[in-house]
C-alpha cells in the first residue's frame, strides 16, 4: 500500500507565473515587438491587459470551483452547475441584446454580476423550502435552473440581430479582451479579497467536506458558512464571466489539479487554485492568438480541448480512491 | 461530582412528529452510559438534542451547568464531541490531516495556539493507536481503523463528553471490542465522560456501567446493567421474549427467544439425556411441535434445556436410577404423543428403562441408531438388541437432527 503521499511544495508554481507571463508577453503573431514604436507599445499594452485578465479570471473561475466542490462535497460541482454561470451569461446576452451595451461600459459585466447572483439566490431558495438547503437539493435546483438559463441564452442568441449575435456569441465562447482597464482592477481587488476570505475560512471548509452535521460538531456555523461560502463563489464566478464571458473547464479541472498538487487543505487550495487558474488561462490565451495567427480562436474553445483530456487522464489515473486525489 | 449532562423535561421532535417525551436525565461527569432502545424508540435524537443538531420543543438542556442555548459553537465544541455512526468525505485526507480537523475551529489568537493545536492531535493519535496509521489515507483504512481514527479527531477537540452513535454498528466484533475497550480506557485514565447509543445489549452490559433505556421517546429505566437489562423491563420496550441469563463469567447475556411460527398441534416424546436432547428439543419447539421428555434426572443438561423452553418433563432425583414413579410419569407422557423420537443418548443401568417406556406407548418410534454399541454401558451389553427388536417393530433410523426433522414430517 501506498503510504508516501506526494504533496508538493508551492514555491515552483509561484516561480512559473513570472516566467510563463514573460512567455505569453513575448509570444504573437507579431512576434517580439518593438518597444519603441507606438505600435510595438500598443501590441505589448494589450498582450499584457489579456494576461492580467487571464490571471484574474482564471483564479475566479478556479476559487468558485474549489468552494463549491468542498461544500457540495462533489467532484463534478462547478459554477456552472449551481447555474451561477449560465445566469450571468444570460445578464451579459441580455444587455447586449436590449443595446444596454452602448449606453454604459459597466452594463455588460454589472449585468452579468446580478443575473449571476440572482440566479444563485434562486437555486439556493429552491433548495432550501422548508429548512436548510441540502446538498442535493442545491445540485438538482442548480442543474434544472441552469439547463432553463441556458435554453433563455440561446433563445436570445436566435432572436439577436446579426452584429448583436456576433458580440453575444464571442461573450459565450468568453474573450480576454472585452473587459476595459477600471473594470479589470475592480474585478481584481473583488477576487484578491474573496480568496484572501476564502483562506481565512480553510479550516472550515476543510470541516464542511465532512458534512454538515460532523462540521456542526467540530463547532462550524454550518448556516453561516455555506451561505458565506456560497456567496464568496458566486461572486468569484460573477466577477470572472463579467470580465471575460464563459470559460468552461477551468472551474472544474483546476481544483483537481491544485489538490494533487498540495492535497485536500483548504487553508492552501483557494490560492494554489487560483495561481494554477491564471496560469492556465494565460496559456491557452496565448495558444489561442498564436496557433493559428494570424486569426483568433475563442479561448473557450482551448480550455475545453486541453481541459478534457487532461480532467480525463486526471479521472483515470486517480481511479483507484473514487475521484480521491 | 459535577454534573455533565442534565436534560429536564426534554421535548424535541420532527415537525408534526414529536420524538422525544418529557426526558429528564442526569449523566454526572466521568460517567459511562449507554443508551439503549429499539429502533425509533429517539436515542439518536436525544443525541442530537445534546449536540444542539436538534431544536428542542420544550425543556432544557444543561452542559457543564450552562445552558446549552447560550452556548457558542466553538464553546460547545471545546465541550462536546461526536462520533457518528460513519464519517465520509470525498476528499483524500491522511488521518493525520482528519484528525487537524477537531481543530478547525480557532480557539483564540492565532500563533499561540498553533503548539497547543499540534499537541492535542499527537496525544489524539497516540491514545487510539493511530500513530502508525497518521500518513495513511482515511478512506483506505478498514472499518475498525476508520472509527479509530474519527475518535481521535473528536479526542483532538479535547472535548469533556464524548457522545458515539452506535459507533460499532459497522464493525464486525473484534473491532467492536477494540473500540469499546478504547473508550474505556478514556473513561478511566482521561475522566473523560462517555455517552453511547447501542443496539448491542450484550456489550453495553459488558462495558458500561450505567444504563438508560429508551422506548417510544420516553425514559423507561436508568442504571446499573442488572437494574436495567431485566426480562419483564426489556420485553416491553423490544415487544419479543427475552432471556437473560449470566454466563460461567458471571457476564449478562440478553439473548433473544425465538417462538414458533405455527403451532402443528401435535405431540412428540423426547428420550434424551446428557446433553444429547438439547439441540432436537430447541428445534422441535421452534418447528411447532408440543414437546414432552424424560424420564430425566434433576440437573441434567437436557432438563434444564426442557426447563427453559417450557417443555413438560418425567423427572428423576438427581443422580438416582429411574425409579418405577418417574417412569409412569414419562409412560403417561409418550402414551400422550403422537410420535416418539430417541435421541443419541448413552445408555446404563440407571436410564435403560426409557427404552421400555418407547416401546410399550405403542406410537411411532425415531430412533437414532449412531454408534450403538459406543454408547451401550449396561452391564449385559443389551441395548444394541434392545435398539434392533425396536426397529424390526417398525422404527425408523435417523442419525442427523436434519433427517430426524424430515422423517418427522412425514408422520405429520
Amino acid at each position: 500500500m501506498n503510504t508516501h503521499h506526494k504533496r508538493w511544495p508551492v514555491w515552483p508554481l509561484l516561480l512559473a507565473v513570472p516566467l510563463v507571463c514573460a512567455g505569453a508577453l513575448l509570444a504573437g503573431a507579431a512576434g517580439l515587438p518593438d518597444w519603441q514604436t507606438p505600435l510595438g507599445r500598443a501590441v505589448l499594452e494589450l498582450r499584457l491587459h489579456r494576461i492580467l485578465t487571464g490571471l484574474v479570471v482564471g483564479a475566479g473561475l478556479a476559487g468558485a470551483g474549489v468552494v463549491m466542490q468542498a461544500l457540495l462535497r462533489n467532484p463534478l460541482a462547478e459554477p456552472y452547475v449551481l447555474g451561477v454561470s449560465s445566469g450571468a451569461g444570460l445578464g451579459a446576452a441580455m444587455a447586449v441584446f436590449f443595446g444596454w451595451n452602448v449606453l454604459h461600459l459597466w452594463a455588460v459585466p454589472a449585468a452579468a454580476f446580478v443575473t449571476g447572483i440572482v440566479t444563485l439566490t434562486v437555486v439556493y431558495f429552491l433548495a432550501a423550502r422548508g429548512g436548510g438547503a441540502s446538498i442535493y437539493g442545491l445540485l438538482l435546483s442548480g442543474i434544472i435552473v441552469s439547463a432553463v438559463l441556458s435554453n433563455l441564452l440561446m433563445l436570445i442568441v436566435s432572436l439577436a440581430p446579426a452584429e448583436g449575435m456576433h458580440s453575444i456569441l464571442w461573450w459565450i465562447l468568453g474573450n480576454l479582451q472585452l473587459s476595459a482597464q477600471p473594470l479589470l482592477m475592480t474585478g481584481g481587488a473583488l477576487v484578491l479579497g474573496s480568496l484572501v476570505i476564502l483562506t481565512v475560512l480553510g479550516a472550515q471548509l476543510n470541516a464542511l467536506t465532512l458534512g454538515r452535521e460532523t462540521a456542526h460538531h467540530l463547532g462550524v456555523r454550518t448556516g453561516l458558512m455555506i451561505a458565506g461560502c456560497l456567496a464568496l463563489a458566486t461572486l468569484l464566478a460573477a466577477t470572472s464571466v463579467a470580465l471575460a464571458g464563459l470559460i468552461g473547464f477551468v472551474g472544474l479541472i483546476v481544483p483537481h489539479a491544485a489538490r494533487a498538487w498540495v492535497g485536500p487543505d483548504h487553508r492552501k487550495l483557494p490560492a494554489v487554485a487560483a495561481v494554477i487558474g491564471g496560469l492556465f488561462l494565460v496559456i491557452c490565451d496565448t495558444v489561442a492568438r498564436t496557433i493559428v495567427a494570424p486569426q483568433e480562436i475563442p479561448i473557450g474553445v482551448v480550455t475545453a480541448l486541453v481541459g478534457g483530456p487532461f480532467f480525463l487522464a486526471l479521472l483515470l489515473r486517480r481511479r483507484k480512491g473514487g475521484w480521491i486525489e | 461530582m459535577s454534573a455533565a449532562v442534565i436534560c429536564r423535561n426534554v421535548s424535541a421532535g420532527y415537525r408534526q412528529q414529536p420524538v422525544l417525551h418529557d426526558i429528564s436525565l442526569t449523566i454526572q461527569a466521568g460517567q459511562m452510559v449507554a443508551l439503549l432502545g429499539p429502533n425509533g424508540a429517539g436515542k439518536s435524537t436525544l443525541l442530537r438534542v445534546l449536540t444542539g443538531l436538534q431544536p428542542l420543543t420544550g425543556g432544557e438542556v444543561e452542559l457543564f451547568g450552562r445552558d446549552l442555548r447560550q452556548l457558542r459553537a466553538t464553546e460547545r465544541a471545546r465541550l462536546v464531541a461526536v462520533v457518528p455512526q460513519e464519517v465520509t468525505t470525498p476528499m483524500a485526507f491522511t488521518v493525520a490531516e482528519l484528525v487537524a480537523l477537531g481543530r478547525s475551529v480557532p480557539r483564540g489568537r492565532w500563533a499561540a495556539l498553533a503548539a497547543a493545536d499540534r499537541q492535542a492531535i499527537e496525544q489524539a493519535l497516540a491514545y487510539t493507536d493511530t500513530l502508525e496509521l497518521r500518513d495513511r489515507y482515511y478512506s483506505e483504512l478498514s472499518g475498525g481503523e476508520k472509527q479509530r481514527a474519527i475518535i481521535a479527531m473528536a479526542l483532538a477537540q479535547e472535548p469533556q463528553l464524548l457522545l458515539l452513535d452506535e459507533p460499532t454498528s459497522h464493525l464486525d466484533i473484534n473491532h467492536r471490542l477494540e473500540v469499546l475497550q478504547l473508550l474505556e480506557r478514556l473513561n478511566r485514565e482521561r475522566g473523560l465522560t462517555v455517552v453511547m447509543t447501542s443496539h448491542d445489549l450484550n456489550l453495553a452490559a459488558e462495558f458500561f456501567p450505567q444504563l438508560a433505556l429508551l422506548n417510544h421517546g420516553r425514559i423507561t429505566a436508568v442504571g446499573a446493567p442488572a437494574e436495567v437489562l431485566r426480562e419483564d423491563v426489556l420485553e416491553e420496550a423490544y415487544h419479543c421474549k427475552l432471556a437473560v441469563r449470566r454466563d460461567a463469567t458471571g457476564l449478562l447475556m440478553i439473548l433473544p427467544t425465538r417462538t414458533a411460527t405455527a403451532p402443528t398441534g401435535k405431540r412428540v416424546h423426547v428420550i434424551c439425556g446428557g446433553g444429547s436432547g438439547v439441540e432436537v428439543l430447541r428445534r422441535l419447539c421452534l418447528a411447532g411441535w408440543q414437546v414432552s421428555c424424560g424420564a430425566l434426572n434433576q440437573g441434567d443438561t437436557d432438563a434444564q434445556t426442557a426447563a427453559a423452553l417450557g417443555i413438560a418433563t418425567a423427572l428423576e432425583k438427581p443422580f438416582s436410577p429411574l425409579s418405577d414413579g418417574a417412569l409412569a410419569a414419562a409412560s403417561q407422557l409418550a402414551q400422550a404423543a403422537d410420535v416418539i423420537v430417541v435421541c443419541e443418548v448413552l445408555f446404563g443401568p440407571g436410564n435403560v428403562k426409557n427404552l421400555d417406556v418407547a416401546r410399550q406407548a405403542g406410537k411411532p418410534i425415531l430412533l437414532n441408531t449412531r454408534q450403538v454399541a459406543a454408547r451401550d454401558f449396561t452391564s449385559q451389553r443389551e441395548v444394541p438388541a434392545l435398539l434392533s427388536a425396536l426397529v424390526e417393530r417398525g422404527a425408523t433410523p435417523w442419525e442427523q437432527v436434519g433427517d430426524l426433522l424430515i422423517a418427522l414430517e412425514k408422520v405429520k
